[in-house]
């Protein structure tokens, strides 16, 4: 009776001590674990922190407070009616699912009541903001050395010398400075031979169709007669300008550039960041006299005033490449470059 | 022992045993071979979700519905219905404010305001899942649940066919540590650091706005679970399932288990997908509802169950009538 209750209780002893010995290694390993863990997610903060700063919606809070309180639910980014609003991926780290814009592709156009404001759930997109004047996005930073106004040069014609360049087959002249500009480089010629054959077959562009409709629109109509008689067109302006789309050659664009530059619009420079603005009224661009930077004429130059949101319209509708006015997201006034 | 089998009621106990359902003498301790075995697929251990040889109407049930409301949430955006529009982190159902409570308390705990749409949409989450009772959302709505099913399925298959040698098991109690940290991490560091890695979310944004490269770790997620350990996030990390558990605990809505109709073959234990919670009721009998807040109300144990001693039923609602 003694020798099994004595075998037995030292092989619950054993069994004990290879429980406790298991015990041990299982909490030590799952201590470490957890310990590792807990040190990788800290050791992850600053690495998961975005690359760049974005451009948010309007009224996001600061960058910091935002990317705390946003629930990344893309509300906002149903709401918004020019459907401009994108969501963050893996990259930007935190703000993974966040809201952003790029202006260049689609900017935000400050509509009336802001409903990306009132959708969002959390306040990270602050409620208190109900203007679109008032927001703070940022600011727009212009780079003069390629903004057309200052060379007093016409956006139409900037898109004539463009739209001629892509068709053409690169005979056009050497004129003023577009050289940097031009879309093929000089020196590649095989894609630029299947690019003209491409669009040589394509009907004109809607580009193309644009840009001359605006030229149509804003000849006086003694300079229309003009146009009529030189491009042998006539009639509406819908007949003219389906009489100009029909042979949208190189060279008739060339010299339509030549004949709206001698115009009287023609000779005006670019406005389109003003023009374009949704907050014009509150005149966050002026235009400031300046000088050609290589034949020393009177031009204007545009700059950023307080009043500026930064929504972005002006980079998005920037006629040059890249664009000559560009928004640095959070920025105010008073910091930076922006004074 | 060897008396009773002598005696004369062995050979009654003998035929009531083999009329009983196999899983019965599978879990008892005699060798395997003795008994017959009608055997299909991956035998009873191991019987999956989906070759589950009973009826599937639950199942059906419960897909069209997980289907349906990641449907309406997709087609909010896409058709522009605007009937449940967001994702499952929050959404606007009808223009009323719905969010996910572990997001929700991350959020508040990172940015450290109190904001009362957020709470409001939060509460509201709260008390449709105290209605439909916690972890609902997670076989009833959760994308990534539905993933995970196809997943475990997978995962038996792979375990037949000997291609990975067993099911890696943790602690169940994982989560609610995981859950505690996120929530702390979001206080220290502010940020909301588990949305980063929230595959709930992401496959929700997924569906609604297009892929992300965040899918390449849900990805990873799936594979970990199809190749090592079986619905490993659902069952032992998952934190947003730990906060509709804490709902799904209190609520009324349960799986109540008829202990006179229940032939204990314990076939509800082999379909079930967090297996721990019928133990409990079925193995224990403490009580006749599955109390555990891991209780997903996926309904596989009422498909399951031939006896129908597993029913949906809802607490106190014989003494509310």
């Amino acid at each position: 009776m003694k020798a099994p209750e004595s075998s037995g209780a030292s092989k619950s002893q054993t069994e004990n001590q290879s429980f406790t010995r298991r015990f041990f290694f299982k909490k030590t390993s799952t201590a470490l674990i957890a310990g590792g863990g807990a040190a990788c997610g800290l050791a992850a903060v600053p690495l998961l922190q975005g690359e760049e700063l974005r451009l948010r919606p309007p009224g996001a809070l600061a960058e910091r407070v935002f990317l705390a309180s946003c629930i990344k639910c893309g509300q906002c980014l149903q709401v918004c009616p020019p459907q401009v609003i994108q969501l963050a991926g893996l990259r930007d780290g935190f703000g993974i699912g966040t809201p952003y814009i790029v202006p260049k592709e689609g900017a935000c156009i400050l509509c009336k009541g802001l409903p990306c404001v009132l959708a969002c759930p959390t306040g990270a997109l602050d409620h208190h903001l109900s203007e679109g004047k008032d927001a703070e996005m940022g600011l727009a930073v212009v780079h003069p050395d390629t903004c057309l106004a200052k060379r007093n040069r016409n956006e139409v014609a900037h898109a004539l010398r463009h739209l001629s360049a892509q068709q053409g087959q690169g005979g056009f002249g050497e004129h003023e400075e577009e050289h940097e500009h031009a879309e093929p480089p000089p020196n590649s010629k095989v894609p630029r031979t299947s690019a003209s054959q491409t669009s040589n077959e394509s009907p004109p562009t809607p580009d193309l169709q644009a840009t001359l409709a605006k030229l149509l629109q804003r000849l006086t109509p003694e300079e229309a007669d003009l146009l009529d008689s030189e491009f042998e067109v006539s009639g509406t302006p819908e007949q003219r300008l389906q009489g100009l789309l029909d042979q949208p050659t190189p060279q008739r664009l060339e010299q339509l550039e030549r004949f709206y530059l001698k115009t009287q619009s023609g000779a005006v420079g670019c406005r389109v960041c003003l023009e374009r603005c949704p907050i014009a009224s509150e005149a966050p661009i002026v235009f400031v006299p300046d000088v050609h930077p290589k034949n020393g004429k009177p031009s204007f130059r545009p700059v950023v005033q307080q009043s500026c949101v930064g929504c972005g319209v002006c980079e998005q509708y920037c006629p040059t490449s890249p664009a000559s006015i560009t928004i640095t997201p959070r920025m105010r006034w008073g910091e930076g470059e922006a004074a | 022992m060897k008396k009773a089998s002598q005696a004369p009621p062995k050979f009654r106990f003998e035929e009531v045993h083999n009329t009983l359902p196999e899983a019965v003498s599978s879990s008892r301790s005699k060798p395997a071979t003795e008994r017959p075995r009608k055997r299909k697929g991956p035998g009873l251990r191991d019987v999956s979700v989906l070759e589950n040889p009973y009826r599937h109407k639950w199942r059906f049930i419960r897909w069209s519905f997980l289907l349906a409301v990641n449907f309406f949430f997709f087609a909010s955006f896409y058709f522009d219905i605007q009937l449940l529009e967001g994702t499952l982190s929050g959404s606007r159902l009808l223009g009323f404010h719905l969010a996910d409570p572990f997001a929700a308390m991350q959020t508040m705990l990172a940015s450290k305001v109190f904001n009362i749409n957020l709470f409001i949409g939060m509460i509201t989450v709260v008390l449709i899942y105290l209605l439909l009772g916690g972890r609902f959302f997670c076989s009833w709505v959760c994308p990534y649940h539905f993933l995970a099913e196809l997943g475990e399925w997978l995962h038996k298959r792979l375990i037949h066919k000997k291609w990975i040698k067993r099911n890696h098991v943790f602690n169940d109690r994982i989560k609610h540590f995981f859950s505690i940290f996120f929530l702390l991490l979001a206080l220290f560091s502010g940020y909301t650091v588990f949305e980063v890695i929230n595959p709930v979310g992401a496959l929700s944004r997924a569906l609604v706005y297009g892929s992300g490269l965040v899918l390449i770790w849900v990805g990873a997620l799936l594979a970990f679970e199809v190749f090592y350990s079986r619905r490993a996030w659902c069952r032992y990390f998952c934190p947003v399932g730990v906060s509709y558990s804490l709902i799904g605990r209190i609520a009324p809505f349960k799986m109540r288990w008829n202990i006179n109709k229940c032939s204990n073959c314990k076939r509800c234990q082999k379909v079930c997908m967090v297996p721990w919670v019928l133990k409990e009721t079925v193995n224990l009998g403490k009580s006749e509802y599955v109390m555990s807040g891991d209780c997903t109300r996926c309904g596989l144990c009422v498909d399951a169950c031939e006896d129908g001693a597993l029913r949906y039923h809802v607490r106190y609602l014989d003494q509310l009538i």
